[in-house]
Protein backbone atom coordinates (compact mmCIF):
# COMPACT_ATOMS: atom_id res chain seq x y z
CA UNK A 1 0.00 0.00 0.00
CA UNK A 2 2.99 2.40 0.73
CA UNK A 3 4.00 2.07 -2.59
CA UNK A 4 0.78 2.50 -4.12
CA UNK A 5 0.43 6.05 -1.87
CA UNK A 6 3.85 6.82 -3.23
CA UNK A 7 2.82 6.51 -7.13
CA UNK A 8 -0.29 8.27 -6.38
CA UNK A 9 2.17 11.01 -4.88
CA UNK A 10 4.38 11.23 -7.78
CA UNK A 11 1.19 11.69 -10.26
CA UNK A 12 -0.60 14.09 -8.16
CA UNK A 13 1.97 16.38 -7.50
CA UNK A 14 2.32 17.30 -11.26
CA UNK A 15 0.89 20.38 -11.71
CA UNK A 16 0.56 20.73 -15.19
CA UNK A 17 -0.48 16.65 -15.69
CA UNK A 18 -3.43 17.47 -12.60
CA UNK A 19 -4.73 20.78 -14.56
CA UNK A 20 -4.99 18.88 -17.82
CA UNK A 21 -6.81 15.74 -16.04
CA UNK A 22 -9.25 18.09 -15.02
CA UNK A 23 -10.12 20.23 -17.52
CA UNK A 24 -10.00 16.87 -19.87
CA UNK A 25 -12.81 15.40 -17.45
CA UNK A 26 -14.60 17.51 -14.79
CA UNK A 27 -13.67 20.86 -16.50
CA UNK A 28 -15.37 19.43 -20.35
CA UNK A 29 -18.26 18.19 -18.75
CA UNK A 30 -18.85 21.28 -16.60
CA UNK A 31 -18.31 23.52 -19.73
CA UNK A 32 -20.48 21.27 -21.98
CA UNK A 33 -23.31 21.46 -19.41
CA UNK A 34 -22.69 25.44 -18.73
CA UNK A 35 -23.32 25.99 -22.39
CA UNK A 36 -26.34 23.97 -22.90
CA UNK A 37 -28.00 25.44 -19.94
CA UNK A 38 -26.96 28.99 -21.07
CA UNK A 39 -28.46 28.45 -24.35
CA UNK A 40 -32.02 26.81 -22.98
CA UNK A 41 -32.37 29.64 -20.83
CA UNK A 42 -31.64 32.47 -23.28
CA UNK A 43 -33.59 31.15 -26.26
CA UNK A 44 -35.73 27.84 -25.12
CA UNK A 45 -37.38 28.04 -28.32
CA UNK A 46 -34.21 27.07 -30.42
CA UNK A 47 -32.50 25.03 -27.73
CA UNK A 48 -34.07 22.18 -25.73
CA UNK A 49 -33.15 21.31 -21.80
CA UNK A 50 -29.95 20.35 -21.16
CA UNK A 51 -30.94 17.08 -19.37
CA UNK A 52 -32.60 14.13 -20.16
CA UNK A 53 -31.47 10.86 -22.08
CA UNK A 54 -30.05 12.52 -25.55
CA UNK A 55 -27.85 14.91 -23.39
CA UNK A 56 -26.52 12.03 -21.71
CA UNK A 57 -25.37 10.63 -24.32
CA UNK A 58 -23.53 13.25 -25.58
CA UNK A 59 -22.10 14.59 -21.72
CA UNK A 60 -21.12 10.87 -21.91
CA UNK A 61 -19.18 11.14 -25.19
CA UNK A 62 -17.39 13.93 -23.72
CA UNK A 63 -16.44 12.19 -20.43
CA UNK A 64 -15.76 8.83 -22.37
CA UNK A 65 -13.54 10.86 -25.24
CA UNK A 66 -11.62 13.11 -22.89
CA UNK A 67 -11.40 10.80 -19.90
CA UNK A 68 -9.67 8.36 -22.21
CA UNK A 69 -7.15 10.81 -23.41
CA UNK A 70 -6.58 11.53 -19.63
CA UNK A 71 -6.19 8.23 -18.47
CA UNK A 72 -3.36 8.14 -21.11
CA UNK A 73 -1.54 10.70 -20.08
CA UNK A 74 -1.77 9.17 -16.61
CA UNK A 75 -1.31 5.93 -17.29
CA UNK A 76 2.09 6.59 -19.75
CA UNK A 77 3.23 9.15 -17.05
CA UNK A 78 2.75 6.70 -14.08
CA UNK A 79 4.95 4.13 -16.48
CA UNK A 80 7.91 6.42 -17.55
CA UNK A 81 8.34 9.06 -14.56
CA UNK A 82 10.64 6.58 -12.78
CA UNK A 83 12.66 5.58 -15.60
CA UNK A 84 12.88 9.30 -16.95
CA UNK A 85 13.88 10.89 -14.00
CA UNK A 86 16.60 8.57 -13.20
CA UNK A 87 15.33 7.21 -10.19
CA UNK A 88 14.22 3.71 -10.61
CA UNK A 89 17.47 2.93 -10.02
CA UNK A 90 17.12 4.41 -6.56
CA UNK A 91 14.39 2.08 -6.32
CA UNK A 92 15.96 -1.01 -7.51
CA UNK A 93 18.87 -0.57 -4.74
CA UNK A 94 15.99 -0.85 -1.91
CA UNK A 95 15.85 -4.55 -2.79
CA UNK A 96 12.35 -4.04 -4.48
CA UNK A 97 12.10 -6.40 -6.81
CA UNK A 98 11.48 -4.66 -9.96
CA UNK A 99 8.23 -6.32 -10.59
CA UNK A 100 7.10 -4.92 -7.72
CA UNK A 101 8.03 -1.61 -9.01
CA UNK A 102 5.92 -2.00 -12.17
CA UNK A 103 2.76 -3.95 -10.41
CA UNK A 104 2.22 -0.67 -8.39
CA UNK A 105 2.16 1.81 -11.05
CA UNK A 106 -1.87 0.56 -12.17
CA UNK A 107 -3.02 0.93 -9.00
CA UNK A 108 -1.59 4.54 -8.77
CA UNK A 109 -2.66 5.54 -11.86
CA UNK A 110 -6.09 4.15 -11.26
CA UNK A 111 -6.33 5.45 -8.42
CA UNK A 112 -5.63 9.29 -9.66
CA UNK A 113 -7.58 8.87 -12.99
CA UNK A 114 -10.82 7.55 -11.43
CA UNK A 115 -12.18 9.64 -8.94
CA UNK A 116 -11.81 12.31 -11.48
CA UNK A 117 -14.02 10.68 -14.19
CA UNK A 118 -16.35 9.75 -11.16
CA UNK A 119 -16.83 13.08 -10.38
CA UNK A 120 -17.61 13.86 -14.35
CA UNK A 121 -19.63 10.89 -14.62
CA UNK A 122 -21.67 12.65 -11.70
CA UNK A 123 -21.81 15.80 -12.79
CA UNK A 124 -22.81 14.28 -16.48
CA UNK A 125 -25.73 12.39 -14.88
CA UNK A 126 -26.47 15.10 -12.25
CA UNK A 127 -27.21 17.46 -15.09
CA UNK A 128 -29.06 14.92 -17.00
CA UNK A 129 -31.73 14.52 -14.52
CA UNK A 130 -31.49 17.90 -12.89
CA UNK A 131 -31.95 20.12 -16.25
CA UNK A 132 -34.53 17.56 -18.10
CA UNK A 133 -37.23 19.74 -17.75
CA UNK A 134 -40.09 18.78 -20.58
CA UNK A 135 -37.63 16.08 -21.77
CA UNK A 136 -38.10 11.80 -20.15
CA UNK A 137 -35.27 11.33 -17.34
CA UNK A 138 -32.21 8.83 -18.34
CA UNK A 139 -32.78 5.43 -17.56
CA UNK A 140 -31.21 4.43 -14.45
CA UNK A 141 -29.95 0.92 -16.27
CA UNK A 142 -28.42 2.95 -19.15
CA UNK A 143 -26.66 5.57 -16.29
CA UNK A 144 -25.34 1.91 -15.14
CA UNK A 145 -24.39 0.93 -18.72
CA UNK A 146 -22.64 3.60 -19.10
CA UNK A 147 -20.59 3.21 -15.91
CA UNK A 148 -19.47 0.11 -17.12
CA UNK A 149 -18.23 1.37 -20.05
CA UNK A 150 -16.63 3.97 -18.81
CA UNK A 151 -14.32 2.22 -16.08
CA UNK A 152 -13.81 -0.82 -18.42
CA UNK A 153 -12.31 2.25 -20.66
CA UNK A 154 -10.31 3.56 -18.34
CA UNK A 155 -8.97 0.74 -16.73
CA UNK A 156 -8.18 -1.03 -20.19
CA UNK A 157 -6.08 2.27 -21.47
CA UNK A 158 -4.33 3.09 -18.08
CA UNK A 159 -2.62 -1.06 -18.31
CA UNK A 160 -1.95 -0.50 -21.65
CA UNK A 161 -0.39 3.09 -21.16
CA UNK A 162 1.61 1.66 -18.77
CA UNK A 163 2.83 -1.28 -20.35
CA UNK A 164 3.35 0.32 -22.96
CA UNK A 165 5.75 3.25 -21.38
CA UNK A 166 7.73 0.53 -20.29
CA UNK A 167 9.00 0.64 -24.11
CA UNK A 168 8.51 4.17 -25.27
CA UNK A 169 9.01 7.36 -24.04
CA UNK A 170 5.45 8.69 -22.68
CA UNK A 171 4.96 11.40 -26.11
CA UNK A 172 5.12 8.13 -28.15
CA UNK A 173 2.94 5.94 -25.87
CA UNK A 174 0.66 8.96 -25.68
CA UNK A 175 0.13 9.60 -29.43
CA UNK A 176 0.22 5.64 -30.35
CA UNK A 177 -2.78 5.43 -28.07
CA UNK A 178 -4.70 8.18 -29.00
CA UNK A 179 -4.52 7.08 -32.61
CA UNK A 180 -5.52 4.51 -31.36
CA UNK A 181 -8.19 5.18 -29.82
CA UNK A 182 -9.35 7.69 -31.92
CA UNK A 183 -8.72 6.49 -35.51
CA UNK A 184 -7.61 3.12 -35.97
CA UNK A 185 -9.47 0.86 -33.28
CA UNK A 186 -13.13 2.40 -34.61
CA UNK A 187 -11.99 2.12 -38.16
CA UNK A 188 -10.69 -1.81 -37.80
CA UNK A 189 -14.29 -2.15 -35.85
CA UNK A 190 -16.24 -1.18 -38.77
CA UNK A 191 -14.36 -2.84 -41.15
CA UNK A 192 -16.54 -6.04 -41.95
CA UNK A 193 -14.59 -7.88 -44.32
CA UNK A 194 -12.46 -8.81 -40.47
CA UNK A 195 -15.20 -10.85 -39.36
CA UNK A 196 -15.21 -12.04 -35.84
CA UNK A 197 -11.89 -10.93 -35.49
CA UNK A 198 -12.90 -7.82 -34.87
CA UNK A 199 -13.83 -9.58 -31.48
CA UNK A 200 -10.22 -9.19 -30.24
CA UNK A 201 -10.45 -5.26 -30.21
CA UNK A 202 -10.01 -3.66 -27.07
CA UNK A 203 -12.26 -0.52 -28.12
CA UNK A 204 -15.33 -3.60 -29.16
CA UNK A 205 -14.77 -5.05 -26.02
CA UNK A 206 -15.98 -1.80 -24.31
CA UNK A 207 -18.25 -0.68 -26.44
CA UNK A 208 -20.35 -3.82 -25.50
CA UNK A 209 -21.16 -2.06 -22.36
CA UNK A 210 -23.09 0.86 -23.86
CA UNK A 211 -26.19 1.19 -23.65
CA UNK A 212 -28.27 0.57 -27.01
CA UNK A 213 -30.19 3.52 -28.36
CA UNK A 214 -29.86 6.26 -30.38
CA UNK A 215 -26.27 6.61 -32.19
CA UNK A 216 -24.90 3.84 -29.55
CA UNK A 217 -24.89 0.77 -32.54
CA UNK A 218 -21.60 -1.80 -31.68
CA UNK A 219 -19.81 -2.27 -34.91
CA UNK A 220 -18.80 -5.76 -33.01
CA UNK A 221 -21.31 -7.61 -31.26
CA UNK A 222 -20.53 -10.07 -28.27
CA UNK A 223 -21.27 -11.34 -25.21
CA UNK A 224 -20.36 -9.97 -21.83
CA UNK A 225 -17.92 -13.05 -20.93
CA UNK A 226 -16.45 -12.38 -24.31
CA UNK A 227 -16.44 -8.62 -23.78
CA UNK A 228 -14.54 -8.95 -20.30
CA UNK A 229 -12.62 -12.25 -21.57
CA UNK A 230 -10.78 -9.78 -24.42
CA UNK A 231 -10.24 -6.86 -21.52
CA UNK A 232 -8.68 -9.39 -19.69
CA UNK A 233 -6.55 -10.80 -22.46
CA UNK A 234 -5.30 -6.95 -23.16
CA UNK A 235 -4.71 -5.87 -19.18
CA UNK A 236 -3.07 -9.64 -18.83
CA UNK A 237 -0.71 -9.15 -22.49
CA UNK A 238 0.17 -5.68 -21.94
CA UNK A 239 0.58 -5.94 -17.94
CA UNK A 240 3.25 -8.95 -18.54
CA UNK A 241 4.76 -7.61 -21.21
CA UNK A 242 5.67 -4.03 -19.36
CA UNK A 243 6.71 -6.09 -16.10
CA UNK A 244 9.13 -8.15 -18.54
CA UNK A 245 10.74 -5.65 -20.30
CA UNK A 246 11.00 -3.73 -16.53
CA UNK A 247 12.49 -6.99 -15.10
CA UNK A 248 15.22 -7.22 -18.17
CA UNK A 249 16.05 -3.16 -17.63
CA UNK A 250 19.32 -2.30 -16.30
CA UNK A 251 18.60 0.10 -13.35
CA UNK B 1 19.50 8.11 14.92
CA UNK B 2 19.92 4.72 15.99
CA UNK B 3 22.60 3.21 14.80
CA UNK B 4 23.24 -0.76 13.80
CA UNK B 5 26.90 -2.10 14.57
CA UNK B 6 29.17 -3.87 13.00
CA UNK B 7 31.53 -6.03 13.99
CA UNK B 8 35.12 -4.53 13.54
CA UNK B 9 36.86 -7.53 11.44
CA UNK B 10 33.78 -8.16 9.75
CA UNK B 11 33.73 -8.25 5.26
CA UNK B 12 30.92 -6.07 3.90
CA UNK B 13 31.98 -6.31 0.13
CA UNK B 14 33.38 -9.17 -0.92
CA UNK B 15 33.83 -10.27 -4.54
CA UNK B 16 35.56 -13.12 -6.21
CA UNK B 17 36.33 -13.48 -9.92
CA UNK B 18 34.05 -11.48 -10.66
CA UNK B 19 33.63 -10.19 -14.46
CA UNK B 20 31.38 -7.89 -16.23
CA UNK B 21 31.31 -7.88 -20.21
CA UNK B 22 29.58 -5.68 -22.71
CA UNK B 23 30.16 -7.66 -25.84
CA UNK B 24 33.54 -8.31 -25.93
CA UNK B 25 34.57 -5.45 -23.82
CA UNK B 26 35.36 -6.55 -20.06
CA UNK B 27 34.63 -3.32 -17.85
CA UNK B 28 35.36 -5.81 -14.52
CA UNK B 29 37.92 -8.28 -15.18
CA UNK B 30 38.38 -10.97 -12.70
CA UNK B 31 38.47 -8.64 -9.93
CA UNK B 32 38.76 -9.97 -6.39
CA UNK B 33 38.03 -7.24 -3.91
CA UNK B 34 37.57 -7.37 0.08
CA UNK B 35 36.35 -4.40 2.25
CA UNK B 36 36.53 -4.56 6.16
CA UNK B 37 33.74 -3.16 8.14
CA UNK B 38 34.14 0.12 9.36
CA UNK B 39 36.29 1.62 7.15
CA UNK B 40 36.21 4.60 4.65
CA UNK B 41 37.20 2.43 1.13
CA UNK B 42 38.28 4.36 -2.01
CA UNK B 43 38.04 2.73 -5.79
CA UNK B 44 40.25 4.59 -7.37
CA UNK B 45 40.62 4.67 -11.16
CA UNK B 46 40.88 7.04 -14.66
CA UNK B 47 37.66 7.28 -16.29
CA UNK B 48 36.38 4.82 -17.87
CA UNK B 49 38.09 2.33 -15.81
CA UNK B 50 35.02 0.29 -14.64
CA UNK B 51 34.51 1.59 -11.01
CA UNK B 52 30.63 3.00 -12.07
CA UNK B 53 30.24 -0.88 -13.47
CA UNK B 54 31.61 -2.59 -10.69
CA UNK B 55 29.02 -0.45 -8.06
CA UNK B 56 26.00 -1.17 -10.58
CA UNK B 57 27.75 -5.03 -10.46
CA UNK B 58 27.66 -4.67 -6.68
CA UNK B 59 24.02 -3.35 -6.28
CA UNK B 60 22.36 -5.78 -8.81
CA UNK B 61 21.57 -3.32 -11.02
CA UNK B 62 23.56 -5.10 -13.77
CA UNK B 63 24.30 -8.64 -14.10
CA UNK B 64 27.92 -9.69 -13.56
CA UNK B 65 28.80 -11.98 -16.84
CA UNK B 66 30.54 -14.35 -13.88
CA UNK B 67 32.04 -14.59 -10.54
CA UNK B 68 30.80 -13.95 -6.70
CA UNK B 69 29.72 -11.08 -5.12
CA UNK B 70 28.66 -10.80 -0.97
CA UNK B 71 27.38 -7.90 0.58
CA UNK B 72 27.62 -7.59 4.48
CA UNK B 73 28.57 -11.92 4.64
CA UNK B 74 25.47 -11.84 2.22
CA UNK B 75 25.64 -13.93 -1.15
CA UNK B 76 23.80 -11.94 -4.00
CA UNK B 77 21.84 -12.50 -5.92
CA UNK B 78 20.27 -14.98 -3.48
CA UNK B 79 19.54 -12.40 -0.20
CA UNK B 80 20.09 -9.47 -2.41
CA UNK B 81 16.68 -8.08 -0.55
CA UNK B 82 18.05 -8.77 3.15
CA UNK B 83 21.42 -7.50 2.10
CA UNK B 84 20.50 -4.40 0.70
CA UNK B 85 18.14 -3.46 3.28
CA UNK B 86 21.16 -2.37 4.89
CA UNK B 87 22.98 -0.48 2.00
CA UNK B 88 22.13 3.11 1.23
CA UNK B 89 23.55 3.91 -2.12
CA UNK B 90 24.50 6.86 -5.14
CA UNK B 91 25.10 5.52 -8.19
CA UNK B 92 26.36 8.04 -10.79
CA UNK B 93 24.78 11.70 -10.03
CA UNK B 94 22.38 11.58 -7.61
CA UNK B 95 18.66 11.61 -9.39
CA UNK B 96 15.14 12.52 -7.89
CA UNK B 97 11.98 13.65 -9.04
CA UNK B 98 12.07 17.34 -10.01
CA UNK B 99 8.66 18.07 -9.23
CA UNK B 100 8.73 16.69 -5.71
CA UNK B 101 10.11 18.33 -2.62
CA UNK B 102 13.19 17.05 -1.20
CA UNK B 103 11.03 15.32 1.64
CA UNK B 104 8.17 13.66 -0.95
CA UNK B 105 11.59 12.00 -2.43
CA UNK B 106 12.84 10.85 0.45
CA UNK B 107 8.95 9.29 1.11
CA UNK B 108 9.00 7.84 -2.27
CA UNK B 109 12.38 5.58 -1.59
CA UNK B 110 10.91 5.15 2.23
CA UNK B 111 7.98 3.75 0.70
CA UNK B 112 10.09 1.14 -0.76
CA UNK B 113 12.17 0.51 2.46
CA UNK B 114 10.92 -0.85 5.96
CA UNK B 115 8.44 1.26 8.06
CA UNK B 116 11.20 2.93 9.90
CA UNK B 117 12.65 4.37 7.31
CA UNK B 118 9.88 7.30 6.86
CA UNK B 119 10.45 8.03 10.40
CA UNK B 120 14.35 8.52 9.85
CA UNK B 121 13.46 11.17 7.19
CA UNK B 122 13.20 14.46 9.62
CA UNK B 123 16.35 13.32 10.78
CA UNK B 124 18.26 12.34 7.90
CA UNK B 125 17.31 15.70 6.17
CA UNK B 126 18.65 17.70 9.36
CA UNK B 127 21.69 15.56 9.48
CA UNK B 128 22.57 16.86 6.04
CA UNK B 129 21.83 20.62 6.59
CA UNK B 130 18.66 20.42 4.27
CA UNK B 131 15.99 20.57 7.15
CA UNK B 132 15.25 24.28 5.97
CA UNK B 133 14.44 23.33 2.04
CA UNK B 134 12.95 19.73 2.39
CA UNK B 135 9.84 21.58 1.50
CA UNK B 136 11.09 22.90 -1.43
CA UNK B 137 10.97 21.20 -5.09
CA UNK B 138 14.04 19.40 -5.90
CA UNK B 139 13.88 21.41 -9.36
CA UNK B 140 15.37 24.64 -6.76
CA UNK B 141 18.25 22.72 -5.98
CA UNK B 142 21.91 23.21 -6.16
CA UNK B 143 24.08 20.23 -7.53
CA UNK B 144 25.54 20.32 -3.92
CA UNK B 145 22.20 19.87 -2.13
CA UNK B 146 21.29 17.28 -4.30
CA UNK B 147 24.39 15.58 -3.64
CA UNK B 148 23.43 16.19 0.19
CA UNK B 149 19.61 14.88 -0.34
CA UNK B 150 21.09 12.09 -2.38
CA UNK B 151 23.29 11.06 1.07
CA UNK B 152 19.88 11.84 3.28
CA UNK B 153 18.11 9.26 1.11
CA UNK B 154 20.78 6.60 2.00
CA UNK B 155 20.25 7.40 5.67
CA UNK B 156 16.84 6.93 6.09
CA UNK B 157 18.21 2.80 5.58
CA UNK B 158 20.19 3.81 8.08
CA UNK B 159 22.83 1.26 6.46
CA UNK B 160 25.49 -0.42 7.46
CA UNK B 161 27.12 0.19 4.31
CA UNK B 162 27.01 3.29 1.78
CA UNK B 163 28.22 3.17 -1.71
CA UNK B 164 28.89 6.58 -3.18
CA UNK B 165 29.53 7.00 -6.60
CA UNK B 166 32.13 10.18 -6.96
CA UNK B 167 29.97 11.68 -4.15
CA UNK B 168 32.14 14.86 -4.21
CA UNK B 169 31.48 16.09 -7.87
CA UNK B 170 30.06 18.89 -8.38
CA UNK B 171 30.45 20.26 -4.98
CA UNK B 172 32.75 23.84 -4.10
CA UNK B 173 35.25 23.20 -1.64
CA UNK B 174 33.26 23.80 1.05
CA UNK B 175 30.87 21.34 -0.06
CA UNK B 176 34.01 18.60 -0.43
CA UNK B 177 35.17 19.57 3.08
CA UNK B 178 31.56 19.02 4.32
CA UNK B 179 31.21 16.23 2.20
CA UNK B 180 34.89 14.79 3.82
CA UNK B 181 33.42 15.83 7.11
CA UNK B 182 29.80 13.56 6.59
CA UNK B 183 31.78 10.54 5.08
CA UNK B 184 34.18 10.31 8.34
CA UNK B 185 31.46 10.56 10.50
CA UNK B 186 29.55 8.04 9.20
CA UNK B 187 32.86 5.78 9.68
CA UNK B 188 33.25 6.97 13.53
CA UNK B 189 29.30 5.39 14.06
CA UNK B 190 30.75 1.98 12.70
CA UNK B 191 29.49 2.34 9.05
CA UNK B 192 31.83 1.50 5.84
CA UNK B 193 31.58 3.68 2.89
CA UNK B 194 33.27 2.62 -0.30
CA UNK B 195 33.34 5.88 -2.58
CA UNK B 196 34.53 5.66 -6.49
CA UNK B 197 36.36 9.57 -6.97
CA UNK B 198 38.78 10.81 -9.31
CA UNK B 199 39.78 13.34 -6.73
CA UNK B 200 42.89 11.06 -5.36
CA UNK B 201 44.03 14.10 -3.20
CA UNK B 202 39.95 13.72 -1.71
CA UNK B 203 40.47 10.08 -1.49
CA UNK B 204 43.56 10.27 0.28
CA UNK B 205 42.02 12.83 2.67
CA UNK B 206 39.17 10.89 3.58
CA UNK B 207 39.78 6.65 3.05
CA UNK B 208 41.44 4.54 4.85
CA UNK B 209 41.71 1.60 2.45
CA UNK B 210 42.23 2.08 -1.43
CA UNK B 211 41.78 0.07 -4.32
CA UNK B 212 43.36 1.26 -7.36
CA UNK B 213 41.68 0.01 -10.47
CA UNK B 214 42.21 0.27 -14.00
CA UNK B 215 41.08 -0.98 -17.67
CA UNK B 216 38.59 -3.32 -15.35
CA UNK B 217 41.41 -5.07 -12.86
CA UNK B 218 42.03 -3.88 -9.11
CA UNK B 219 45.77 -3.15 -9.61
CA UNK B 220 46.50 -2.97 -6.09
CA UNK B 221 44.84 -2.48 -2.59
CA UNK B 222 44.97 -1.90 0.70
CA UNK B 223 45.85 1.07 3.63
CA UNK B 224 46.55 4.62 1.59
CA UNK B 225 49.62 5.03 3.48
CA UNK B 226 51.20 1.69 2.50
CA UNK B 227 49.90 2.43 -1.10
CA UNK B 228 51.18 5.65 -1.29
CA UNK B 229 54.81 4.79 0.40
CA UNK B 230 55.29 1.93 -2.86
CA UNK B 231 56.51 4.75 -5.10
CA UNK B 232 59.91 5.83 -4.93
CA UNK B 233 61.29 8.09 -2.41
CA UNK B 234 62.27 11.59 -3.59
CA UNK B 235 63.52 14.94 -2.30
CA UNK B 236 62.68 18.34 -2.62
CA UNK B 237 65.95 20.41 -2.70
CA UNK B 238 66.24 24.27 -3.26
CA UNK B 239 69.74 25.23 -4.48
CA UNK B 240 71.30 28.92 -5.47
CA UNK B 241 71.66 27.97 -9.14
CA UNK B 242 69.26 25.51 -10.28
CA UNK B 243 71.04 24.98 -13.41
CA UNK B 244 74.31 24.08 -12.38
CA UNK B 245 72.29 21.34 -10.24
CA UNK B 246 71.04 19.55 -13.41
CA UNK B 247 74.23 19.63 -14.62
CA UNK B 248 75.77 17.29 -11.68
CA UNK B 249 72.35 15.46 -11.21
CA UNK B 250 72.11 14.83 -14.84
CA UNK B 251 70.81 11.29 -15.66
CA UNK B 252 68.65 11.44 -12.17
CA UNK B 253 64.85 11.94 -12.83
CA UNK B 254 64.21 16.14 -11.90
CA UNK B 255 61.12 17.90 -12.07
CA UNK B 256 60.93 21.48 -11.38
CA UNK B 257 58.30 22.28 -8.44
CA UNK B 258 58.29 26.16 -7.99
CA UNK B 259 61.34 27.20 -6.53
CA UNK B 260 62.78 23.76 -5.63
CA UNK B 261 63.61 20.73 -7.64
CA UNK B 262 62.08 17.07 -6.83
CA UNK B 263 64.44 14.17 -7.31
CA UNK B 264 63.69 10.81 -7.37
CA UNK B 265 65.88 8.55 -5.74
CA UNK B 266 67.01 5.67 -7.31
CA UNK B 267 68.48 2.70 -5.02
CA UNK B 268 70.82 2.93 -3.14
CA UNK B 269 71.35 6.88 -3.18
CA UNK B 270 70.56 8.98 -0.22
CA UNK B 271 69.14 12.31 1.05
CA UNK B 272 72.54 12.83 2.43
CA UNK B 273 74.76 11.80 -0.71
CA UNK B 274 72.78 13.79 -2.84
CA UNK B 275 73.89 17.11 -0.78
CA UNK B 276 77.74 15.68 -0.65
CA UNK B 277 77.96 16.01 -4.22
CA UNK B 278 75.97 19.33 -4.41
CA UNK B 279 78.17 21.32 -1.78
CA UNK B 280 81.46 19.54 -3.31
CA UNK B 281 80.38 20.90 -6.98
CA UNK B 282 79.89 24.83 -4.77
CA UNK B 283 75.81 24.73 -5.22
CA UNK B 284 74.55 26.37 -1.78
CA UNK B 285 71.83 23.91 -0.89
CA UNK B 286 69.25 26.02 1.10
CA UNK B 287 66.54 23.26 1.60
CA UNK B 288 67.12 19.06 1.42
CA UNK B 289 63.27 17.42 2.51
CA UNK B 290 62.22 13.80 1.83
CA UNK B 291 59.39 13.77 0.33
CA UNK B 292 56.57 11.32 0.87
CA UNK B 293 54.88 9.68 -2.68
CA UNK B 294 51.21 11.10 -2.90
CA UNK B 295 48.46 8.80 -3.87
CA UNK B 296 48.09 10.79 -6.71
CA UNK B 297 51.93 10.07 -8.01
CA UNK B 298 51.62 6.14 -7.50
CA UNK B 299 48.40 6.31 -8.83
CA UNK B 300 49.73 8.08 -11.71
CA UNK B 301 52.75 5.87 -11.79
CA UNK B 302 50.55 2.68 -11.95
CA UNK B 303 48.09 3.37 -14.39
CA UNK B 304 51.09 4.75 -16.45
CA UNK B 305 52.99 1.50 -15.97
CA UNK B 306 50.39 -0.45 -17.22
CA UNK B 307 49.43 2.04 -20.62
CA UNK B 308 53.40 1.36 -21.05
CA UNK B 309 52.78 -2.39 -20.61
CA UNK B 310 49.83 -2.38 -23.40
Amino acid sequence: MRLIRAEVLKLVRRRGLMTWSLILTVGAVVVAETIVVALHAFNPAHHGPAGGANNLDNYMFLVSGLGTVAAILIGATAGTQDVGNGVFRDLVVTGRKRATLFNVRVPGALLVILPMVAAAFAIAVGGAFLFSGSLADPSWSDVAKYGEYIVASMVVNVVVAVGLASFASSRVVVGVLIAWNAIVGPLLAHISVLGSVRKGLDIAATQHFLPLHNGNTPGVTMTTGTALLVLAVWVLLFSSAGRWWTNRRDG
Amino acid sequence: METRTVTAMETVIETRALTKKFGERAAVNGVDLTVAAGVAFGFLGPNGAGKTTMIRTLLGLTQPTSGDVALLGLPQPAKRAEALARVGAIVEEPKFHPHLTGRENLKIVAAARDRAAEARIPESLERVGLAHRANDRVKTYSLGMRQRLGIARCLIADPALLILDEPMNGLDPAGILEMRRLIRAFVDEGRTVFLSSHLLDEVEKTCDQVAIVDQGVVVVQGAVGEIAATGDPTVLIEVDDAAAARRILDGRQIEEEGKALRIKLTAGVTPAELNRLLVTAGIGVSRLEPARATLEETFLSITSRLETNE
